[in-house]
């Protein structure tokens, strides 16, 4: 099983280096450098730009940056932002805890929503509350997440006024540790709900469908045969093997969600990655949208990795065959 | 149409705006400021204590105010820092770490004495030394405008620990109104002299100054806070306890922060402009309306475009666009129809002759007359050709004002093709390449036109950020601009001012579409909060009511 | 139910390919003809939807505004169909390095969110309509062709296959005749699917202010929208419906022809 993981990281190094290589190569020809967009509505003297192009080596040719930079990362320096003028590292850390908790929030909705009502579409199968489900996950689906979250705010926030708006917590605060965590609560609300939508329809649909794969199967017929309880069979056998397609999803996109979702963030200014991203592009920091690229590549890849893991462990054909 | 008066609770008085001119000119005969006001306690004065909360739409580009002259960089900066001196709502000069100043008859040599007992946050006590090293070493190597104002500079020198003298190369009418604390704020010497690069400094992002907030922490995408200075050289002030500035990125949000009491303040810039009207309407919520600094909204034209190279055919856009529509709904009514090269913010150089709105009245035949006279002919059906129209993505205004000038400029047979671009990409593409046919850019003229409004029409030919695009070149324009810059009279500057718009009225090749209104909005319970002539200024005089 | 889906699906698409089309004929107005009066609410004379900040009529352009939609989404989805297809047979079949290629290259498109990218790549070299779809096709075409790639190898072997090779087709004839018609299925559904994220993904960038504003765009009609939130709700409401029923009739229609083209759900009871 070692070897496995091994052979796996090994591929996935390859990956990751490609997609740093990319990103940098892409940004060098992109128009607009970082100190044009570093200034305000006045023209950086001389001696500014002299200075930051030689701080941030934009000097150099291309492929020498690109070495240093690389030569960087080796030692575990993920350099520094232009724009934030901290290190990298620490500035994305800084942003990673709001965006994890966002995350975490949306995606537990999701589980906890999603699932069941995957599973009774699947066991009302062919009805109208199917149908009505079905539908609904996909509407879900379809709609545009920033535009959920405008009417959310509107209906909730502007409306009755019952949530804050925007940001993380009121600014008047100054309350920390687990009274801080908690404040976040109310500003958590509205944007999580906007989050989930799609995870709440994408998972639902794949609960639904994984079970009817499942509930279709033999051993399903067979336990059923055997004179199995509903309920058992449910459990024991259906869900085991449609949780499989299940974690392959979540780990998908739990991936994926790491960078945070621009969108939602920007909609409700909350102070993610996914923002943090959208700004270093506008203002071509590269250290940080390279930076971040790397770190959402490699989750998505252990992130599969981890999930074929799991698969791996659920169903011992999947190991045998390896 | 909606009118500005009807709307203002106070008023800023045009006439105030007319001593613009006449607070930086010195004069023939030496002046000497008025002596610093006695430093009193009133005994019961404003209450002490409180936070006060101030949305910006991002992070200061830097917390050292003497490198960037972004705005929400002066809106956190200017409550840390100081400058020589500060300017109120008149458009007077007034004591801040200089006491008082005089000035040589030729109006060439600055003599200020700075306050005694001031000292930084950390408690080293402020000199002449750093009042010698931060124009020298760091305004005049990196600060984007002062950078300029340092150049004039023949020599800044200090003869003891409280004065500093300034000698110009040639009289410069607006130098006192440049000392203020967003163009020449006061670093502290000991901690940038011989520290490395300027720009790498740790005190730029833990920043010291003199101001009456001092620094606590920064979180980046979050928030910035401050706190009380007080051992502030202004004696019982300031009253609030603490300063916070939340990070809001949407202005819609901006604005709802406002109406919850989330947030107690906003500036100008951060007023979202479509919900002025609700929120002026709102009782817990007090405005302040007016000119502060005048700033115009314009349209360059690219002269080496062929359809605009001819001035007739610029008048023609003049005459097809229309400049009070994209008043009422790209800037939601807030501001004045230009009226000017210069817009009509400084009211001390207007003259009637010159005056947009009479030579350039709406009218699609004549735009379309002056075409065809200019040889920009129209093809059988209409169509004179296209034209790019390039706009920064991030202002929302100009993106709707470039829609309307599409429709307007289609009446007269130009196919404008609207390009929205990110503000680095659209810096390089204007600015750099010149790669354009109109575009629409605003400046800020910093008090004075000679601080920042000649930029947009003297010959350039750096490719420089923020300048003069157009490829327009006026030997007179460029000679009128540098004596006016360097006359100390006001009346003779204006002279020069007027001489120089009536060519620019006629060559057009920008074309001023509006001045801008800024709009402050605070809560009631804020007291003192407008009483410098930049609403994100003396912060030491607020303090809130229960 | 599958058929209920079914037309209900199509009834939806054929009805907004219809107002695009014939968008020029059914506006009340031409959608960048503004007023000088804006912010209309629906329902003022003349304006069933209201008007904009800038006086255009909402109708106008959500009927106009169904053709960028659909044009984007149409076109990236069938070139990045079609690119998918060809290298996914092509890989399949072949194997090799080609395979190998291909599949270090999907697994790179798989690892970057493509919202992200495209952000990344629209912000850099600037939007506009063609751009737009190139970009979209670019992102989209790996998954198709990792799905053909995926029946080709599995149709490989099948015995129809053996049975054409050794009546001496040649490998283009084979892959022509015999396979490709029996990987559609898949590849068309994912079509259907790709052709509503590409309708999302384009609104999206308009969102962020990075569509094309010399078109209408219900993305960027969104974006505009913003400002005006509280005094002009319905500038946000009506573009925000039209994409979502836009794109959930094709994600329906995806569904649906799933359903029919996947026969083991339908006998599960």
């Amino acid at each position: 099983m070692w070897r496995y993981i091994l052979k796996r990281l090994a591929q996935a190094f390859p990956l990751v280096l490609g997609v740093v290589i990319f990103n940098f190569t892409l940004i060098q020809f992109a128009p607009g450098d970082p100190v044009t967009a570093l200034v305000g509505d006045y023209p950086a003297t001389e001696e500014y730009v002299r200075q930051v192009r030689s701080d941030y080596g934009l000097d150099k040719p291309v492929p020498e940056r690109l070495a240093l930079y690389l030569g960087q990362l080796a030692r575990g320096n993920l350099g520094f932002s232009f724009a934030n003028r901290m290190p990298v590292g620490e500035l994305i850390i800084q942003r990673l805890g709001p965006t994890l908790m966002l995350m975490a929030t949306a995606l537990s909705l999701a589980l906890l929503i999603g699932i069941p009502l995957g599973i009774s579409a699947a066991r009302s199968r062919g009805r109208l509350s199917d149908w009505v489900a079905q539908v609904g996950a996909l509407a879900g689906y379809s709609v545009p997440d920033f535009w959920m979250g405008q009417i959310l705010i509107l209906i909730f926030a502007v409306g009755l006024a019952w949530l804050p708006s925007q940001g993380m917590r009121s600014a008047r605060s100054s309350a920390t540790g687990l009274e801080a965590t908690l404040e976040v609560l109310p500003y958590l609300i509205l944007p999580a709900i906007a989050l989930s939508f799609r995870y709440v329809a994408l998972l639902s649909r794949i609960t639904r469908s994984a079970m009817l794969d499942a509930l279709g199967a033999d051993y399903v017929m067979g336990a059923r045969a055997k004179g199995l309880s509903e309920r058992r069979v449910l459990i024991a056998h259906v869900l085991r093997n449609a949780a499989l397609p299940i974690v392959t999803v979540i780990g998908y996109n739990v991936g994926l969600l790491i960078a945070g979702s621009a969108l939602i963030e920007t909609v409700f200014s909350w102070p993610g990655v996914g923002r943090l991203l959208f700004d270093s592009i506008s203002k071509r920091d590269y250290p940080v949208m390279t930076a971040i690229l790397m770190m959402v590549s490699i989750t998505v890849v252990s992130a599969n990795l981890l999930t074929d893991l799991v698969y791996a462990a659920l169903d011992p054909r999947v190991r045998i065959a390896r | 149409m909606k009118t500005i008066s009807r709307r203002s609770f106070l008023k800023v008085s045009a006439g105030g705006i007319a001593a613009v001119g006449l607070a930086g000119c010195a004069g023939a005969a030496p002046t000497t400021a008025p002596a610093a006001p006695a430093a009193t306690a009133a005994p019961a004065g404003p209450a002490k204590g409180g936070t006060a909360v101030i949305a910006i739409d991002s992070d200061p580009e830097s917390l050292n105010l003497g490198i960037t002259s972004g705005y929400s960089a002066g809106d956190v900066g200017a409550k840390i820092y100081n400058g020589l001196i500060w300017i109120d709502t008149n458009f007077a000069i007034k004591p801040s770490l200089a006491e008082s100043w005089t000035i040589s008859g030729d109006a060439k040599t600055y003599t200020f004495k700075l306050r005694q007992g001031v000292t930084w946050h950390d408690g080293k006590p402020f000199t002449s030394a750093d009042v010698v090293y931060t124009f020298q070493e760091i305004l005049g190597k990196f600060h984007p405008r002062s950078q300029a104002l340092v150049k004039r500079m023949k020599s800044i020198e200090a003869p003891d620990a409280s004065t500093v003298v300034i000698t110009l190369n040639d009289a410069y009418a607006p130098l006192l109104l440049q000392l203020n604390v967003f163009e020449a704020p006061m670093l502290p010497k000991h901690l940038f002299d011989g520290q490395g690069d300027v720009l790498k400094n740790p005190a730029n992002l833990k920043p010291v100054g003199t101001g009456p907030f001092k620094f606590v922490e920064w979180t980046k995408g979050a928030t910035v806070k401050l706190v009380r200075n007080d051992a502030y050289w202004e004696k019982g002030k300031p009253y609030l306890d603490n300063v916070v500035f939340p990070i809001v990125p949407q202005a819609t949000n901006r604005a709802t922060a406002l109406e919850t009491g989330e947030a107690d303040f906003l500036s100008s810039f951060y007023v979202p402009l479509t919900d002025v009207e609700r929120l002026s309407k709102n009782a817990n919520l007090e405005q302040k309306r007016g000119v502060a600094f005048p700033a115009i909204y314009f349209m360059m034209m690219n002269t080496t475009t062929k359809a605009l190279a001819t001035k007739e055919a610029r008048q023609a856009v003049a005459f097809a666009v229309d400049r009070q529509r994209i008043v009422t709904q790209a800037n939601a009514g807030i501001g004045r129809v230009g009226r000017g090269p210069f817009g009509d913010g400084f009211k001390w150089l207007l003259d009637p002759a010159v005056d947009y709105t009479k030579q350039y009245p709406r009218d699609v035949a004549k735009a379309k007359a002056l075409l065809d006279g200019a040889g920009v002919t129209a093809a059988a059906d209409g169509s004179r050709g296209k034209l790019r129209l390039i706009v920064d993505a991030a202002r929302a205004p100009f993106i709707t004002a470039a829609q309307i000038i599409k429709e307007n400029l289609k009446e007269v047979g130009f196919d404008v093709e609207v390009q929205t671009l990110e503000r680095a990409v659209m810096t390089t593409k204007v600015y750099t390449e010149r790669d354009f046919d109109l575009t629409l850019q605003s400046f800020v003229s910093s008090g004075d036109p000679a601080i920042g409004y000649h930029r947009l029409y003297v010959t350039t030919t750096n490719k420089v950020a923020s300048t003069n695009a157009t490829g327009y070149s006026n030997a007179k324009v460029d000679e009128l601009f540098a004596k006016a810059a360097t006359t100390p009279e006001q009346k003779d500057r204006a002279g020069l001012y007027v001489e120089a718009q009536k060519i620019l009225a006629a060559d057009l090749p920008s074309l001023v579409l509006y001045d801008d209104d800024t709009v402050n909005f605070a809560t009631k319970k804020l007291k003192g909060v407008f009483s410098g002539i930049d609403t994100r200024d003396r912060w030491e005089d607020v303090s809130l009511t229960k | 139910m599958a058929r209920t889906r079914t037309l209900l699906a199509l009834g939806i698409i054929v009805l907004f390919v219809l107002l695009a089309v014939f968008a020029g004929q059914i506006a009340p107005f031409d959608p960048f003809q503004g007023g000088q009066e804006g912010l209309k609410p629906p329902g003022s004379p003349g304006h069933l939807f209201g008007t904009n900040h800038i006086g255009q009529d909402i109708l106008s352009q959500i009927l106009y505004g169904a053709r960028i939609s659909l044009a984007v989404g149409v076109s990236a989805a069938l070139s990045a169909s079609l690119i998918g297809a060809v290298v996914g047979s092509l890989a399949g079949f072949f194997g090799g390095w080609v395979d190998g290629a291909l599949m270090r290259l999907s697994e790179f498109f798989q690892v970057l969110p493509r919202f992200v990218l495209a952000l990344v790549i629209v912000a850099f070299f600037g939007s506009g309509t063609v751009k737009l779809i190139v970009v979209l096709a670019i992102l989209s075409w790996p998954q198709t062709a990792r799905l053909a790639r995926a029946q080709i190898l599995s149709l490989r072997e099948s015995t129809f296959v053996e049975a054409a090779r050794l009546s001496g087709m040649r490998a283009p004839a084979i892959i022509l005749r015999e396979i490709l018609p029996n990987a559609l299925a898949p590849i068309v559904i994912v079509g259907s699917l790709d052709i509503a994220s590409a309708i999302l993904l384009e609104a999206s960038l308009s969102f962020f202010g990075l569509g094309d504003p010399n078109q209408v765009s219900w993305g960027f009609m969104l974006n505009l929208a913003q400002a005006y939130l509280r005094q002009a709700w319905w500038m946000a409401l009506f573009p925000g419906l039209a994409i979502s029923a836009v794109v959930l009739s094709f994600n329906l229609l995806g569904d649906a022809l799933n359903d029919v083209l996947n026969p083991r759900l339908r006998e599960s009871a």
